[in-house]
């Protein structure tokens, strides 16, 4: 009855057009028999097709009264099924909302994560046509420091060289400073090859974009304004293409200003907003194939594959390689862009979806329990059903129906947490690429529904196979007397919560790895202070200062000033600081081997640098400003420098040469300070070479500002500071070093925080489940307790009795758990720092909370058995 | 279970045409002529009301339906009775008979 049933409705879904067709055919085959009836009656043709018509009435109208026969018939059985379990759910509030709300929980959280995977990692990125894209950049198999980038010189050969390419463009952010409005500003730009517009295939909004020839000398001084900037600086006016600016003290023309939601590039953060993008003429690198710091991606062209542009790619470079020394020892890199965007995030955001999707079967598995506790009281109504002739078949469609419809509330009231959940989640995360276009689309819509029918069948299944298998006999005896509890029953109701202990323990296990990780990550010894340190930018433009000597003595100037501010106690600034910038390349090493692999971090600093920042001077001595110009070359080196470079001698008194471009000299090494973590919290130090800033001037310092309290107070006085010297220098990237190391670890913080959420709920819905069993049965069993007691058993026999039985399923699942755990958490190693995958301690410590968590679960229905009256126990029934 | 009045009709209707297939399998033409046939003329089923019968116990798994070829060689559906249709049609034929006996011996009470 069931089969044929099901058969039509599958046929009425999916089959609808051939259903369609086959009904026309039948119709009109019905029309045609009736002619040829009416022929052999001896009708003429004609006369025999009008009578047919006649008593057809209509082939259409025959048609929809079959077609509202069968709708009829669907929605009559799926209405009287809903109905009733609509019924049931009315009827018990407080089953329906525990049930309902704990799915709301699950779906709702796993709904909210899933948009952000899909977002961040499967959502096109916004540009047209974007999965052509790819992002191209040269690899250094010796030190692999560069990354993502490479020079512009090389980008150039690249783009005239390929093939596979209909379009290849190269950007780097560069920070601007435009004149006028009351003060000057630090604008966030984007440099870029004149053929962005184009790959990306987005126009501006007002104007045009970039001219082939806008990236050459003599064409380069043109600006293309986003929205924002048009908006706040230009008050939207329209009128502003063809308009001068004073970008770096030149004239730039403005000739576009670009769509309000236009971003590029995709993964910059939120908080990060482009002001303005502008051709390469203000980098001096532009020119050096060795400065590796130009982002470049391109547009393949239609059937070429990425293998393919890779095999090109690494023929060009393979030539270029034997005409330019710079290029020796590097390889090239094709990836799909979308991929590349996503995927530091992507192990982080996978394992944020496997834990909530452990935390939705967690719940699932209550909600399985507690279908299945009411099963055993709807026993009778089932058996009475089947008495009078309902199919097995028919009363499991009965109970997954009432399993859909409260997996369908439950899914509905998630969606709207999802909603709220979304903007939680992208509030409190760190920078995560893209995370900012996070929406609940289509595809999230269409996830969520398929959850929610799958979270039905999940739950619902093991509930509708139990409670439509009764047998009359066994029903009949269990109603006549509760002795004993239906064992299959039972089993099924303790292998869901050992399932459940299991799925927690694994959470929990992955929760305390990163707690673990994190306390050890705050207990890393930085190798500076960064309490009470402001830190701010300073970059002078180099057509303003294009002599070293006067950028300088600029900082000379600055410092002074900003070291004498009430409440500073001493200010410093570096070229490359922990954490804020970088300066790394090769040095070299007198009386060994010129090797290009000796790599090191090399600060041009100020003297009282080391001082700011609570680096600790091992031996030797500072610099100062007498360190200058006409006096001996110096260096101070750092510890790991020492040992590396000098591995058995003493390093005082050594020389080393910077290969920087600066001037060849040979420095003598003064000084030896602590390592300091440069790269991040968890990074390990690596060699570095300081030099004083007065014999290598560099246009651009990171300053640190040590004050003797509150250093964000002093926010502007040292901007005055620093407009004292010039009224047009800005100072940018304010903020205090303490908010730059806690930046560095907030996505640890963040995965961590919300995994020790997930299994929180996964602890606290876990001992509901075992509770909920435990009291399930001591109601059960409260006749038999009864009798035990009458019998002479002692109160702290039948807690024992209880509380083992509860602890035998702990027990089970913290085993079970513990192997899923062993093979799960090497997953999360890229994560952790300081402690194994499988670190004894913390998976004994989480074993030990849930084993306690459980016991307590348990001893409280315990405790209510041993208040059982005998008397009132065997009246009972 | 006193049937009402269109459930009466209807039943009605659904009885003969389970009848007329428990005969053997029949297009919906043949079906039609079947129980003009076997009511002597009394009943004539219009198209109107056969189709959406035919389905209808189709969906309820009373028939089965499969494409064929009618006798003067056009492609025909034709429709056959299953299992359960048959056990439907003996519960049926019983109740009507209880019916028709209660209605007759109504009349024929004076």
């Amino acid at each position: 009855m069931v089969l044929p049933r099901l058969t039509s409705l599958l046929r009425n879904l999916f089959q609808k057009q051939r259903e369609e067709h086959e009904l026309d055919e039948e119709v009109r085959t019905h029309e045609q028999l009736l002619v040829d009836e009416n022929v052999r009656a001896g009708m003429n043709p004609q006369e025999a097709r009008r009578q047919a018509r006649l008593e057809l009435g209509g082939v259409e109208q025959v048609k929809e009264q079959v077609r509202e026969i069968r709708a009829g018939q669907l929605l009559e059985t799926l209405g009287c099924d809903v109905r009733y379990a609509a019924r049931l759910m009315r009827r018990s509030p407080a089953f329906t909302t525990t049930a309902v709300l704990t799915l709301a929980l699950g779906i709702g959280a796993n709904t909210a994560v899933f948009s952000v995977v899909n977002t961040v990692l499967l959502r096109p990125l916004p540009y047209p046509d974007s999965d052509r894209l790819v992002q191209i950049w040269s690899t250094n198999p010796n030190t692999n420091r560069w990354g993502m980038w490479t020079a512009y010189p090389r980008f150039e050969d690249w783009r005239q060289l390929n093939t596979v390419f209909e379009e290849m463009a190269t950007a780097r952010t560069w920070v601007i400073s435009i004149k006028g409005g009351d003060h000057p500003e630090s604008l966030f730009g984007v440099i870029t090859s004149s053929q962005i517009f184009q790959l990306l295939r987005v126009q501006p909004m007002l104007g045009r974009g970039f001219l082939p020839e806008e990236d050459q000398p003599g064409h380069d001084h043109v600006i293309i304004l986003s929205y924002g900037l048009w908006q706040r600086r230009f008050g939207s006016d329209r009128a502003v293409i063809g308009r001068t600016v004073d970008v770096d003290q030149q004239n730039y023309t403005v000739i576009g200003v670009m769509p309000s939601d236009f971003r590029f590039p995709p993964e910059l953060p939120a908080s990060y907003r482009v002001d303005a993008w502008l051709p390469p003429a203000p980098d001096p690198s532009r020119n050096e194939r060795v400065s590796n710091n130009y982002y470049t991606f391109a547009r393949l062209k239609p059937g070429v594959t990425l293998a393919q542009a890779q095999a090109e790619m690494d023929a060009i470079n393979h030539g270029l390689a034997e005409k330019h020394s710079a290029d020796r020892g590097l390889g090239v890199k094709v990836v799909g862009w979308r991929r590349q965007v996503g995927s530091e995030v992507r192990p982080a955001l996978l394992i944020l979806l496997g834990a909530i999707s452990l935390v939705l079967l967690i719940a699932c598995a209550n909600v399985a329990n507690l279908l299945l506790a009411r099963g055993a009281m709807r026993q009778r109504e089932a058996a009475l059903r089947q008495a009078l002739g309902a199919a097995r078949a028919r009363l499991i469609r009965q109970f997954l129906t009432e399993s859909m419809l409260l997996a369908v509330f439950g899914g509905a009231i998630g969606l709207l947490l999802a909603y709220e959940g979304v903007d939680l989640f992208v509030r409190l995360a760190p920078h995560i690429p893209r995370l900012n276009e996070t929406t609940i689309d289509p595809h999230v819509l269409i996830f969520s529904v398929v959850l929610t029918l799958g979270t039905a069948l999940i739950f619902g299944i093991a509930p509708a196979l139990q409670g439509s298998r009764t047998d009359l006999q066994d029903s009949l005896k269990e109603s006549g007397s509760r002795l004993t509890i239906g064992s299959t029953r039972a089993r099924a109701r303790s292998v869901l919560v050992v399932a459940e202990m299991a799925l927690a323990l694994m959470l929990l296990a992955g929760a305390g790895l990163l707690v673990r990780s994190f306390v050890r990550v705050q207990q890393v010894d930085l190798g500076f202070n960064p309490k009470n340190l402001l830190t701010a930018f300073v970059m002078l433009p180099p057509s303003k200062y294009p002599e070293p000597r006067r950028q300088a003595l600029f900082f000379h100037e600055v410092m002074d000033r900003i070291a004498s501010l009430p409440g500073v106690e001493c200010a410093g600034g570096a070229d490359s600081a922990p954490m804020l910038t970088n300066d790394t390349g090769t040095v070299s090493i007198e009386g060994h081997p010129v090797e290009p692999e000796i790599q090191a971090e090399r600060p041009k600093i100020t003297p009282d640098y080391f001082r700011a920042m609570g680096i600790r001077l091992l031996r030797g001595r500072t610099f100062t400003w007498a360190d200058s110009e006409g006096s001996l070359p110096v260096a101070i080196i750092n510890e790991s420098a020492a040992r590396q470079y000098w591995p058995d001698e003493d390093a005082m008194g050594k020389r080393v040469k910077l290969e920087d471009g600066s001037a060849p000299v040979w420095r003598q090494v003064i000084g030896i300070v602590g390592d300091v973590r440069q790269d991040s919290v968890v990074e390990a130090a690596r060699p570095e070479v300081y030099a004083p800033l007065l014999q290598v001037p560099v246009p651009y310092l990171a300053l640190a500002v040590r004050t003797w309290a509150g250093p964000t107070a002093l926010t502007v006085a040292v901007r005055h500071a620093v407009m004292a010297v010039d009224k047009d220098q800005p100072l940018s990237g304010i903020k205090t070093m303490e908010q730059v190391v806690e930046d560095s670890v907030a996505g640890r913080r963040f995965q961590m925080s919300l995994l020790a959420v997930f299994a929180t709920i996964a602890l606290g819905l876990a001992a509901i489940g075992i509770y909920g069993l435990m009291s399930y049965t001591v109601n059960q069993r409260t006749h038999e307790i009864g009798i035990r007691m009458a019998l002479g058993a002692k109160r702290g026999e039948i807690l024992h009795l209880v509380v083992r039985h509860g602890m035998m399923l702990a027990i089970v699942g913290v085993v079970l758990g513990t192997v899923g755990a062993l093979l799960l958490t090497r997953f999360l190693s890229s994560m952790l720092y300081g402690v194994g995958a499988n670190d004894p301690t913390t998976l004994l410590s989480v074993g030990t909370l849930l084993i306690g968590v459980a016991a307590l679960a348990c001893y409280i229905p315990a405790r209510r058995a041993t208040r059982v009256d005998p008397m009132e126990a065997l009246r009972y029934e | 279970m006193p049937p009402d009045q269109t459930n009466l009709l209807q039943g009605t209707l659904d009885m003969m045409i389970l009848k007329a297939l428990a005969l053997g399998e029949l297009h919906g033409l043949g079906v039609s002529r079947r129980i003009e046939q076997i009511t002597k003329g009394t009943f004539e089923v219009k198209p109107g009301s056969l189709f959406p019968a035919l389905h209808r116990l189709e969906e309820q798994g009373w028939l089965v339906s499969y494409w064929g070829e009618s006798e003067n060689k056009r492609r025909a559906k034709y429709y056959k009775l299953t299992n359960a249709g048959r056990r439907r049609l003996e519960a049926e034929a019983k109740r009507w008979g209880r019916i028709a006996l209660a209605i007759t011996r109504t009349l024929e009470a004076s």
